[in-house]
């Protein structure tokens, strides 16, 4: 691998960097902190989600899941050179696109959908990764090339292509909604890293006159829960039944909710997957408006935090790796929630750091390590806030 | 040459831009969600906090006990038994269909069954019970419930249906039930039906449901999605209905239908004191408990199909002209309006011929010179003719009216026909004619448009016994020291009634009644035979009747009478439709009721 000379006077992972002493003084607490504060209220949601009583289990896995998360985002954050992530980006995008041929090409065998890959003991699931890599590929394609006026049509092949690659063997699984995710994350890097204003608006457009063919690809469950949002009413045991559900559900709660394990729709099941893509709706019953309001004031903070150690970051791949993470989060919290409120198509996409289930949490922990990792490797000495 | 230090700055500038845009972005994004959540929860709260209450609670029915029907003597005609089903549970059954194939040996189902179980196993919840087969046997809820453990996801449960112990007694009167349809649901409107409710659709079930039916309690049971009941909230015991007491003698009720068994047509007995109904029969009858068990296709064609149509409450539904027994509405007309009087004699030659027309006495030869009482004795047509041309038929109809002929009683039960008297209006209104002379002369003798209720010749006949008093008919009795009400008493002179009664005791006792040989053992009765046609007779010139064999054309017999005479306490109406005579086919069932009566309770006043 070419290393450029300036690399070559930091020794490979912790070289001329910052001591591990300051480092650690620079880690930004508060997102751990503000992360924390979010599980353990998903935990009280999570648990009255699942019936309470013998099934605290799921608390207890969370929890582990979360402890597990937490030791990961610190040690990815301390990681020795601010240089180490941009090094194997690449690698790590070319591995997770080679996982998710493997998921496609044995996908072809069985029926419906799948989405994991059995490694051994290991369940892995390379959608998750591929969320991570694709960021951190972008970021360096975009390191790599000096921009003074905006990027021109010409500096986007190769990163359309980066994203329309997972994007289209994501589609066959299918999960629409990573591939969504995918789409919009890969955007918001292009976009940060400079993209022509002019350039940008056409591509809305683009997308927008693509969305027939979108449609046309669709399966027709999927395209069945995009009709039913507009009128959930025509169905209501069928494809319009979680919503309906879940907006009784959430409205019901009115401003200070019906109080813990006290939400009649989601304790008597009425509320389907509530545990996971639909906990929000258990939170805004049984807290109302209040706890609605202020998990979503927590999440705009985390999402602000981010945003600011973007600003500090050393260096390109630095700040774009932290803009298409924190979009990544972003992303998945209004998307959610949007769904579960009626104002979007259901599309199986869990609640940040609230949902159960470990995939989901350990890509979004790894993906606050890095952006810790940027702050931690801010050009600015001294604590980032 | 590449300058990190250059291409932070310009990066930096346009970066926090499209950094704020980002930001800017996500927070357009927040406030949407924020607001929608202001909309759903702040704005519409109570909306869908009221859907959440439907979705949680459902109501679960506990069914009233309906309420026994007794007799007026606290014997039981209608109770409430307790009715084994079986039942299985899908979810805790593996195989249906070889659960049922094990059981079949006691349950004997037929395919078409078994087919309608398997396809309701598809749409049922499968935690729900599903009903295999109702009205267990003993032998068969003896024989499952010995090998249930071998049965998995059998249960025998126990509801209670109706059950009528004396079988196809009073059936007619003590009616069916059947599940709720429009009409009921109009009818009765301070009922809240449920579609599959079970409701009385005729007799006394249905002219006391409100009585019987008591209230449907409720639970408020806690429901999940799929409907599976998590735990009662609240509950409201159903409160029963109440029982019945009805003026029924079932003994009564039960020898009268003997005495008419085999036959059809029909017997009101009415205590003529009051109006209450001591027994009220109608042959060919049917066993209630059948509609409670369900019938068989051929079994219903059967009972539909019947000529002598057997679900038809004769007693009330059943129209008939009244013949000779309506001699004695023409007799106190005429008496009222002061055409003849107890001394007043015809001669009867065996016929008069008016407006070139021959009207026959049932004697060919004629019954001579006779007054009223032996006019009535022999029920004499000629003398009734002639009576009937100086009255006229709105005079006539004046007086059947006033003795409840023509309308119905009122006594309640569902489907009760009015009869029919004619009148001069009447005759204009319905044909556009005139009413012709010789028309009065038909209906003097019972025969002609005139039509009665076998309830409406009892009532009219137990009005002659009490002295004018015409009460509704009624089947509950009235308490002890409360005077029963007439609906109108009629202006009837006790000198008029006297002759009527003194022709009615010579029926039974006179030495040429027409029924003398059919008086009733331990008491003096009074009575009146009576036999309508059904078709025209033909007659040949000479002015002999032609026989008819075919029974279908035979007449109906027709029997009023009460009993005893000085202190009347039963009051009946016989009727044997194409039984023949009145004399020979409804005479002999009246006796018959009357000594089991008097034979039972004595001639003692009650």
């Amino acid at each position: 691998m070419n290393i450029p000379a300036d690399d070559r006077t930091f020794r490979h992972l912790g070289g001329n960097g910052p001591g591990w002493r300051d480092r650690l003084s620079r880690f930004p607490t508060s997102l751990l902190v503000l992360l924390s504060l979010l599980t353990l209220g998903g935990f009280v949601v999570l648990y009255s989600a699942v019936g309470g009583g013998e099934n605290i289990d799921y608390v207890w896995r969370q929890s582990a899941r979360f402890g597990f998360g937490a030791i990961l985002m610190l040690v990815i954050a301390m990681a020795g050179s601010e240089k180490v992530y941009r090094r194997y980006a690449y690698l790590f995008y070319g591995l997770s696109l080679s996982l998710l041929v493997g998921v496609f090409l044995s996908g072809t065998i069985g029926m419906g959908a799948r989405r994991w890959l059995e490694i051994g003991v290991l369940n892995l699931q390379p959608s998750e990764l591929m969320k991570v890599a694709l960021v951190l590929a972008l970021a360096r394609y975009f390191h790599d090339r000096s921009v003074s006026s905006g990027l021109g049509p010409a500096d986007l092949v190769i990163p359309l292509l980066m994203i329309a690659l997972p994007t289209a063997l994501i589609v066959k699984q299918p999960d629409l909604g990573t591939s969504i995710l995918l789409c919009a994350v890969g955007m918001s890097v292009i976009v940060a890293a400079g993209l022509e204003w002019k350039l940008f608006i056409g591509i809305i457009i683009l997308l927008g006159a693509s969305l027939p063919m979108g449609w046309n690809m669709m399966h027709d469950y999927q395209r069945r829960r995009i009709l039913t949002l507009f009128s959930p009413e025509k169905d209501p045991l069928g494809a319009g039944y979680h919503i309906i559900q879940s907006k009784i559900a959430i409205g019901s709660g009115g401003l200070f909710g019906k109080g813990f394990m006290a939400g009649s729709q989601s304790q008597l099941n009425f509320l389907p997957e509530r545990h996971t893509d639909f906990i929000f709706s258990v939170l805004a019953e049984e807290w109302g408006f209040v706890g609605g309001l202020l998990l979503l004031i927590v999440y705009c903070m985390i999402i602000l935090r981010t945003l600011i150690i973007a600003t500090t970051a050393a260096d390109r791949f630095g700040l774009l790796t932290v803009v298409g993470l924190t979009t990544l989060f972003a992303f998945q919290v209004l998307v959610n929630m949007g769904m579960v409120i009626g104002l979007l198509p259901v599309v199986g996409i869990p609640l940040p750091m609230i949902s159960y289930g470990g995939s989901s949490m350990l890509t979004l922990m790894i993906a606050m390590g890095l952006v810790a990792h940027v702050g931690v490797h801010s050009k600015q000495h001294g604590r980032t806030i | 040459m590449y300058s990190l230090e250059n291409e932070h700055e310009t990066f930096k500038v346009d970066t926090r831009r499209r950094l704020l845009l980002l930001g800017g972005l996500f927070a357009g994004g927040a406030v949407i969600i924020g607001g929608q959540l202001f909309h759903l929860q702040v704005m519409n709260g109570g909306e869908y906090r009221d859907l959440a209450e439907d979705n949680r609670i459902s109501l679960q029915p506990v069914p009233a006990l309906r309420g026994r029907i007794l007799d007026r003597h606290g014997r039981i005609l209608v109770e409430n038994s307790p009715d084994f089903q079986l039942a299985i549970i899908p979810e805790l059954t593996g195989d249906i269909k070889t659960l049922l194939k094990r059981m079949q040996p006691y349950l004997a189902l037929p395919p078409d069954k078994i087919e309608k179980i398997l396809r309701q196993v598809e749409r049922q919840r499968s935690f729900l019970p599903l009903m295999v087969q109702s009205h267990l046997t003993w032998a068969q809820v003896n024989q499952i419930e010995s090998r249930i453990h071998t049965f998995p996801g059998a249960t025998i449960q126990v509801q209670t249906t109706r059950s009528y112990p004396n079988g196809d007694t009073a059936a007619h009167l003590l009616g069916y039930l059947g599940e709720v349809n429009d009409k009921d649901i109009f009818q009765f409107q301070g009922i809240n039906f449920r579609s599959g409710d079970i409701v009385g659709k005729t007799g006394m079930e249905r002219m006391f449901e409100l009585e019987l039916r008591g209230k449907e309690g409720f639970r408020e049971m806690e429901v999940n999605a799929v409907g599976r009941h998590i735990r009662e909230l609240k509950r409201q015991p159903a409160r029963p209905g109440n029982d019945l007491r009805l003026s029924i003698d079932v003994e009564l009720q039960a020898e009268a239908e003997r005495a008419l068994q085999g036959l059809s047509g029909s017997t009101v007995c009415l205590d003529p004191n009051n109006g209450e109904v001591l027994a009220m029969v109608s042959q060919p009858s049917y066993d209630p408990n059948q509609f409670i068990r369900g019938f068989s296709n051929d079994e219903w064609k059967k009972l539909v199909t019947d000529p002598k149509r057997p679900l038809i409450n004769k007693a009330i539904q059943g129209q008939y002209p009244p013949g000779s027994t309506f001699k004695m509405v023409v007799a106190l007309a005429a008496l009222r309006e002061g055409k003849i009087s107890a001394h007043t004699r015809h001669y009867c030659s065996g016929s008069v011929v008016r407006d070139n027309h021959t009207f026959y006495c049932w004697k060919s030869g004629g019954h001579g010179n006779l007054d009223l009482v032996a006019a009535l004795e022999q029920s004499c047509d000629v003398f009734f003719y002639k009576v009937s041309e100086s009255l006229g038929i709105d005079a006539i109809a004046r007086q059947a009216k006033s003795l409840g002929l023509g309308e119905t009683t009122g006594i309640g039960l569902e489907g009760e026909r009015p009869g029919l008297m004619p009148s001069r209006a009447w005759k204009k209104a319905t044909f556009g004619h005139a009413w012709y002379p010789g028309e009065t002369l038909i209906t003097a003798i019972g025969q002609g448009a005139v039509l009665a209720t076998p309830l409406q010749l009892a009532s009219m006949v137990a009005a002659i016994a009490n002295g004018g008093r015409i009460f509704r008919p009624t089947f509950v009795t009235s308490p002890e020291n409360q005077p029963p009400t007439p609906i109108h008493a009629t202006t009837i002179q006790p000198a008029h009634l006297d002759l009527i009664r003194k022709g009615m005791i010579a029926v039974l006792n006179g030495r040429s009644g027409t029924a003398r040989q059919y008086k009733p053992e331990k008491i003096l009765a009074a009575g009146k035979t009576g036999t309508s046609q059904v078709v025209k007779h033909k007659r040949e010139k000479s002015g002999k009747l032609i026989k008819e064999d075919n029974a279908r054309f035979k007449d109906h017999a027709l029997f009023v009478a009460y009993a005893p005479i000085d202190n009347p306490r039963l009051a009946l109406s016989v009727v044997v439709e194409h039984g023949g005579h009145g004399a020979s086919a409804a005479a002999p069932i009246a006796k018959r009721i009357f000594d089991f009566f008097f034979d039972k309770y004595g001639i003692a006043e009650s």
